[in-house]
């Protein structure tokens, strides 16, 4: 073993325990802490194995946006009922995990069916068919950055999609609020006073997410970034101003916002059909257009991402059903 | 041992570990986050995965990535169903309190 | 392939639209608009059948144009259009119940109708593991929304729900993680002559079949289904019984019958069996004792299920083609069957204003139509002559009953018929006590009694076009 793998054991070790803790910390509250450190921990890992489009969607969404989510959780929910984590349990569970993973270790080191890969010889014939086609194929794809175009060219039907896993879950989070006032409020939960003098704070926070944002959608057909980080940060943006009190409640009423939530999906629906019935087929872009197409296509991606994992974040009756 | 085999065995750990958290927790909070961290090993062992050549894989990463924001939309729209259904079960309690 | 597209994206613009219009159109309209994109959609599903059975084998389509391997693939073969046929049928079916039935539905049900029949059309189509597992998802995320439409009640229910699913889907993708980095494959076709018996695959498959196995209600990992599916509005409850839970078994078919190597396949194939014959038992007691109408009729979902399991875990054992037959005809006789059920159930409910199987007293005389849909729908369920139960439950017992090394498979089935005779028969039974009977509501409006039996009657009518299913599915739907 040796001294360039401390890293990446402390890493492990670091994770491990913060996963550990966030199942079975006594208090709710630290779980709930140790699970956000959780996410800021793992952004590190990504960016030590070489992916840094992930980590910058991870420190957005898993350390930026969860965090939120699960302090709107803390303020809302009453005390935990059941108190009974007995120790054995907890510790069970550690040995459980580690003596089957270590089961699982030996058996990677022994039999080497699924590392063979890449280790032995970086670019071996075991690399990845689908992998090695993908890069060949970049070049014609439109854009620069390999990541993007497996997103929003090889694999743009996946996308398509999760743009609208996104819009069911907003969706879901509007039937918390039936269209009949009732007169009680399920969901609505008040944000802390002092929230209100992060403000200033806020003031410079905001419009650097933002611009940081705009920028990481720009520079996604060329290096890491694009939609999805874009679109993440945007929305920690709009969650700060709304939590300060800046910016005021969006209206589900209003057609500007049901339509920006449903551009994307809707326009990359749309590009779908219009390459079949005018096209080569369903989501085969016109050569001379693709890169243009798939910025479109970004754009209305990002705008509807952002304002989209806003409400899932914050959005209250107001939001979403006046 | 490198690193990949490090970070594979690690995902599967939390995996692991937050599956049976998941199976002997009650809190739907602490469950969730069993589910949440099911998905960080799930994606930890995606990325080492893709790591296996020198420069990494990035159809794997693309896949990491829209796992990332279903997992996030998910996670947003179970946490607030479960804040509405306890704050109904406790309106329910204190109903049978006061009859 | 056109056809089938359009079948697959009427109802998800549709559902867009619907959305972004909001109250902008009147509840009615809105209603109608969804119901008009499900015909279409059913249209296109029938020529794209044609097609397929013209081409006389599946067609592919390469996504963006690009070789094959690099873009995800859609597939139409004749099961996945016979499935697109079958979905849009029983979202027409049950949107014309929800749009007449008195008891009226939230606006919101349309689009969200909507989105699970694009979701379920995506689920078909869809020849690439990943994007599978994003189909689970949006099934699973609109199933939990329309099942938290009926409101407070049901947000415990619908929370624990999306959970386990949320789990479910992480099994499956940490099964294909495995699978892409053993053999660097997500498309089922490149990935199927590729497959070995080694020890990934194999623990690649265990996870996959395990999520999905729970996503579908397979007994043992059923438990969630009767809460959610009872909680739910009752359109909502037909729709998820009825065909939410089909999709994963869906992928677990085509995961076994296709990905895996052969000789894993037969050795899971007796474990998938006997499950099967188990939640036949087990799940039809569940439903006998049931107090509750709706849970009772949950409680079947999972014992009928257990038929299809039986059906595919002896598919894999044997091979045999005809257990494919099966298994899809009972797929869409259960369907069409439950969806009755359900539809018959709700509005027994809430015209008599009760939740119990025991207010159901005298049924046949105050709310005959619905208890005669129930009646018939059951009828299926038991497998009475000749209904498309009996069809599919013909095909199934056929090739068990000539040899006599499988009789105690056909003595499950045989068991499994009985107890569903039992649950059926026991609220049949209630219903002509005509001595003590429930009052029902007086108020007019039967229309939903109607629209709950025309379910039924099609599983009836299913027998009669038993032969043209059976040559369909013959074709091996691959």
């Amino acid at each position: 073993m040796s001294l360039e793998l401390l890293p990446d054991l402390i890493l492990t070790m670091l994770l491990l325990i913060m996963a550990w803790g966030a199942l079975y910390a006594p208090q709710r509250a630290d779980a709930m802490t140790l699970f956000i450190g959780f996410g800021v921990v793992v952004a590190l890992t990504w960016a030590r194995l070489d992916a840094p489009d992930l980590a910058l969607a991870e420190a957005a969404i898993g350390a930026g946006l969860t965090g939120v989510l699960l302090m709107h959780a803390a303020r809302a929910l009453p005390a935990e009922l059941h108190q009974s984590n007995r120790t054995a349990t907890y510790w069970g569970a550690l040995a459980f995990a580690v003596v089957a993973s270590l089961m699982f270790l030996t058996h990677l080191l022994y039999d080497d069916s699924l590392l063979s890969a890449g280790l032995l010889d970086a670019e071996s014939d075991m690399t990845p068919r689908l992998r090695t086609l993908a890069d060949a194929a970049v070049a014609d794809s439109g854009v620069e950055h390999p990541v993007t175009a497996v997103l929003l060219n090889f694999r743009a039907w996946d996308t398509l999609l999760e743009l609208l896993v996104l819009l069911f879950a907003l969706n879901g989070l509007r039937q918390l609020f039936p269209d009949k006032r009732s007169g009680d409020n399920h969901a609505t939960s008040q944000w802390p006073e002092s929230l209100a003098l992060m403000s200033a704070w806020a003031r410079v926070l905001a419009p650097l997410l933002v611009v940081t944002g705009g920028y990481l959608l720009w520079r996604g057909s060329s290096e890491p970034g694009g939609a999805f980080q874009a679109g993440s940060l945007l929305a920690a943006a709009a969650v700060i101003l709304r939590l300060t009190g800046l910016l005021p409640a969006l209206r589900w009423s209003s057609v500007l916002l049901r339509l920006s939530v449903v551009a994307g999906a809707l326009f990359f629906l749309a590009v779908a059909a219009a390459t079949a019935i005018w096209g080569d087929g369903w989501l085969t872009y016109p050569d001379a257009y693709s890169g243009l197409l798939i910025i479109a296509i970004e754009v209305f991606a990002t705008l509807s991402i952002a304002i989209t994992l806003s409400l899932l974040v914050i959005g209250e009756r107001e939001d979403l059903r006046t | 041992m490198s690193a990949i085999e490090l970070y594979l065995t690690l995902g599967v750990a939390v995996f692991l570990l937050s599956l049976h958290g998941l199976m002997t927790l009650h809190d739907p909070i602490r469950r969730l986050i069993a589910v949440n961290l099911m998905g960080a090993g799930t994606f930890l062992v995606m990325v080492s995965l893709a790591k296996r050549s020198a420069v990494p894989d990035p159809v794997l990463h693309a896949l990491v990535v829209t796992g990332l924001v279903v997992a996030i939309s998910a996670t947003a729209f179970a946490l607030r169903l479960i804040i509405a259904a306890s704050k109904h079960d406790e309106e329910n309690s204190e109903d049978s309190e006061q009859p | 392939m056109n056809f089938a597209l359009i079948s697959l994206a009427v109802p998800l613009f549709a559902g867009l639209l619907l959305l972004l219009c909001g109250h902008a159109l009147k509840t009615r309209t809105t209603g109608f608009l969804a119901i008009a994109s499900t015909v279409v959609s059913l249209a296109a599903a029938w020529f794209a059948l044609q097609t397929v059975a013209n081409a006389g084998a599946s067609i592919m389509l390469d996504l963006g144009g690009w070789e094959t391997g690099l873009a995800i693939r859609l597939r139409l073969s004749s099961l996945s259009a016979l499935l697109l046929l079958f979905t849009a049928l029983m979202h027409l079916l049950i949107g014309l119940y929800a749009g007449f039935s008195r008891q009226g539905i939230a606006r919101d049900f349309w689009h969200l109708s909507c989105f699970l029949h694009g979701s379920l059309a995506a689920l078909w189509l869809s020849a690439d593991l990943f994007n599978l597992y994003i189909t689970l998802e949006l099934l699973g995320l609109t199933a939990v929304a329309m099942v938290a439409l009926s409101g407070k009640k049901a947000y415990r229910p619908a929370a624990n729900y999306l959970i386990l699913s949320l789990a479910a889907s992480l099994f499956y993708l940490l099964g294909v993680a495995l699978l892409y980095g053993r053999y660097g494959e997500l498309d089922v076709l490149l990935l199927a002559p590729r497959t070995e018996a080694d020890v990934i695959t194999r623990l690649a498959l265990l996870l996959m079949t395990t999520g999905l196995m729970l996503k579908a209600a397979l007994w043992p990992l059923h438990l969630w289904l009767p809460a959610a599916h009872a909680s739910a509005p009752t359109a909502v409850s037909a729709l998820l019984s009825g065909l939410v839970v089909k999709g994963p078994l869906f992928i677990l078919w085509v995961l076994w019958s296709e990905v895996a190597p052969p000789a894993l396949a037969q050795q899971i194939g007796p474990v998938l069996g006997i499950a099967g014959m188990i939640a036949l038992t087990a799940g039809g007691l569940s439903a006998m004792r049931s107090p509750y109408i709706k849970t009772l009729v949950a409680y079947s979902t999972v014992a009928q299920l257990g038929y299809a399991l039986m059906a595919l875990g002896l598919l894999l054992t044997w091979q045999l083609p005809q257990m494919h037959i099966a298994l899809w005809l009972f797929v869409i006789a259960h369907g069409l069957a439950k969806a009755s059920l359900f539809l018959a159930a709700g509005e027994m409910q809430s015209t008599l204003g009760t939740r119990r199987v025991d207010g159901l007293r005298g049924a046949t005389q105050t709310v005959p139509v619905a208890m005669f849909a129930f009646a018939v729908a059951g009828g299926s369920l038991i497998g009475l002559p000749p209904s498309g139960g009996f069809l599919a439950k013909w095909v199934l017992l056929e090739p068990l009953l000539s040899e006599p090394g499988n009789w105690p498979w056909a003595i499950g089935v045989l068991l499994g018929t009985l107890v569903s005779a039992a649950y059926i028969f026991r609220v049949v039974a209630l219903a002509f006590d005509r001595a003590r009977i429930n009052p029902p509501d007086t108020r007019t409006g039967r229309a939903g009694h109607w629209l709950a039996l025309l379910p039924a009657l099609m599983v009836w009518g299913m027998a009669l076009s038993g032969e043209w299913l059976i040559q369909l599915l013959a074709g091996g739907g691959v």
